[in-house]
């Protein structure tokens, strides 16, 4: 029984740092039809930094707050850089995006070496928490479920209860409507790119505390992003935390339970999501 | 036109008698790293160019269909001893299949949706082999492999594998080559341009889809045959997403609109990565830069960059002999001169004979 609850433990902290991941590139997809195939490496760069920051000062909470802010200057600079002057076509969007994550994890490469890394946490976190039922369980871990879940929120607030919210809503629903009624969009479309890139910068520090940082890392956070979002529904906040969800406690399980064909297990529900409702759990119709 | 016709022609000849007597006069390092493996990356390219330049569909699952092509045979002929025929036609046969199961999944979707199902596919594909010791051996994959003796022919002497290579690459050029001028061709490339049409139009657009897919797994499973004969090996390492990534770029970069472009970006990819790697580590941000540069600044890759160049040429002259006549006589003159002095050399790029 304890087995099962700690694994059940490791699914909702895993789901909850796929959370964080799959609601930047879910809010920069729903929003501007961008399939930012560099969000795993800015997860990746992400980690880096953060592991650079906290090795540098010596505090974690620092790297905490500056190194998701300087990914968000990054995706605002590919964002204004490279991919507005082909905005709209969006295959060229995903090509230009590939591109920048070879370059991008063949410079990290270069420069941080094919080690593991891990960010040095204060000793707050780095303890056990007990749970009752002599359960201990890595502060960590709680930690990263926590903030998955006040981000979660934050983000619902911010789009249901506020006029830039209410801007990507309706952003998403119809961009030329919104552009005709005078609203900055290229201003608006900035602020969500940076804000993905910002989610996953934050997402790289917490996975870089919680797990390891190696090469390599960008490809597997792209695909948990892809799959989440799949299975969620593609753009919505939401969808994400579900299928984030589903995702982290199939694979938890299934590593738990069936260890060879865990995989397996995960693509056996994309595959029923796609079939029986081909626009994700929480999609809408395109 | 029938001049350009003649001058294509030529070319084509040209380059084929290049391509037959490279071992010749090439080194064996030039032949096995360069030719070979342009060729084999090609033939999983042009699987990939037939699905995306003309069917509209950007697959990113075809490193892992010639991945399952390649494990396939190792795991029957190495674990399993089983004849090489055999390895070869149920790993051909398994892929297809494995195929179509795909298409059926993807093609639910369209543009950007298809491709990111496809990577779906693809990284799953590649996790399972990674995870399954059973049959897959996990990490280190399926080592041993040898390219079989057909008949009189070693395939384990570089040249014969060479000529193996050129005419499987030939073959399947040629096969898409008519294909895409077939009824089935052109209504595929219907479909690409307006789905809705065509299926009002009567087409059944699902099943050329998914055949299409098929016919696409079944190219890239023999490039994943030769390729486990190439390295002797197979392990999750060669489906990962940088290898994924590297055929798209070989699409790209030679021009995906374009059968020839697997073949143009596969022989620079190889060059790249073989002799800029001698030069810097960071090859891969080298390459990286010029898919960026071509997705930029020129989509229809090197091919249409060398095209729009034929074409600027070929304006040039012709504004030239009709607008300046009384130009100072020596300018004219000495393009007659170089022209005359070079007949094949402009031939080829005007498509025009000169005068």
């Amino acid at each position: 029984m304890n087995q099962f609850i700690v694994y059940t433990l490791n699914g909702l902290t895993l789901g909850g740092l796929y959370f964080l991941v799959a609601a930047g590139f879910t809010l920069v997809f729903g929003l501007m039809r961008v399939v930012n195939l560099a969000h795993g490496s800015l997860y990746l760069l992400g980690a880096y930094l953060g592991w650079s920051v906290a090795d540098a000062t010596g505090n974690w909470y620092l790297a905490l707050i500056i190194s998701p802010l300087m990914v968000a200057v990054v995706g605002i600079l590919l964002q204004q850089g490279l991919l507005r002057r082909i905005q709209g076509q969006d295959l060229r969007e995903a090509l230009v995006t590939i591109g920048v994550s070879i370059v991008v994890g063949d410079l990290l490469l270069a420069y941080y070496g094919g080690a593991d890394y891990e960010v040095q946490m204060p000793d707050l976190l780095n303890g056990g928490v007990s749970l009752g039922f002599g359960l201990i369980y890595p502060a960590i871990r709680i930690s990263v479920l926590l903030l998955a879940i006040i981000i979660g929120v934050c983000l619902w607030l911010l789009l249901k209860r506020t006029r830039l919210g209410m801007i990507i809503r309706a952003g998403i629903d119809d961009r030329d409507m919104v552009s005709a009624t005078g609203i900055n969009v290229q201003l608006v479309f900035a602020i969500v790119f940076g804000l993905g890139a910002l989610l996953a910068g934050l997402a790289g520090v917490m996975g870089g505390s919680n797990l390891s940082i190696h090469p390599g890392a960008d490809g597997e956070y792209l695909l948990y992003s892809l799959i989440v979002v799949i299975i969620g529904g593609m753009g919505s906040i939401g969808g994400a935390a579900l299928g984030a969800l589903l995702v982290g406690l199939i694979q938890q399980y299934g590593l738990a339970y069936f260890p060879t064909y865990s995989v397996l297990i995960t693509f056996a529900i994309m595959i029923i999501v796609l079939a029986v409702r081909p626009q994700g759990l929480l999609g809408r119709k395109a | 036109m029938i001049k350009a016709y003649r001058s294509r022609l030529i070319a084509s000849v040209v380059l084929a008698l290049l391509l037959f007597t490279i071992p010749l006069f090439a080194s064996t390092f030039f032949v096995v790293q360069i030719g070979i493996q342009s060729l084999f990356l090609g033939i999983v390219a042009l699987s990939l160019i037939f699905l995306a330049g003309y069917g509209g569909m950007v697959s990113l699952a075809q490193v892992a269909l010639y991945g399952v092509a390649g494990y396939v045979y190792a795991i029957l002929t190495v674990t399993y001893n089983a004849p090489w025929y055999v390895g070869v036609l149920v790993g051909l046969l398994f892929t297809s299949v494995l195929a179509a199961l795909f298409a059926l999944i993807a093609i639910r979707t369209q543009g950007i949706y298809f491709l990111m199902i496809t990577l779906a596919q693809a990284m799953l594909v590649y996790f399972y082999v990674n995870q399954d010791r059973i049959f897959a051996g996990g990490h280190s994959g399926i080592n041993g492999v040898r390219p079989p003796v057909v008949g009189a022919l070693d395939l384990a002497n570089p040249t014969v594998f060479y000529y193996m290579t050129l005419l499987i690459a030939l073959l399947v050029y040629l096969g898409l080559y008519y294909l895409l001028r077939s009824p089935f061709g052109l209504a595929l490339q219907g479909i690409r341009d307006n789905m809705q049409r065509m299926r009002s139009l009567g087409y059944q657009t699902s099943r050329h889809r998914v055949a299409a897919f098929t016919l696409a797994g079944f190219i890239a499973a023999l490039g994943g045959i030769i390729g486990v004969w190439y390295n002797g090996s197979i392990s999750p390492g060669s489906i990962d997403l940088t290898r994924t990534i590297n055929v798209l770029i070989i699409a790209v970069l030679g021009g995906i609109s374009y059968l020839e472009g697997a073949f143009v970006g596969a022989v620079f990819f190889t060059l790249v990565t073989n002799f800029a790697s001698s030069y810097t580590d960071r090859f891969n941000t080298v390459i990286g830069i010029a898919f960026l540069l071509v997705a930029l600044f020129f989509p229809d890759g090197l091919i249409g960059l060398a095209k729009k160049a034929v074409q600027l040429l070929s304006r040039g002259d012709s504004g030239r002999r009709k607008g300046t006549r009384q130009q100072v006589s020596t300018v004219s003159s000495q393009a007659v001169q170089a022209k005359t002095s070079t007949p094949k050399l402009s031939d080829a790029i005007t498509g025009d004979t000169p005068r």
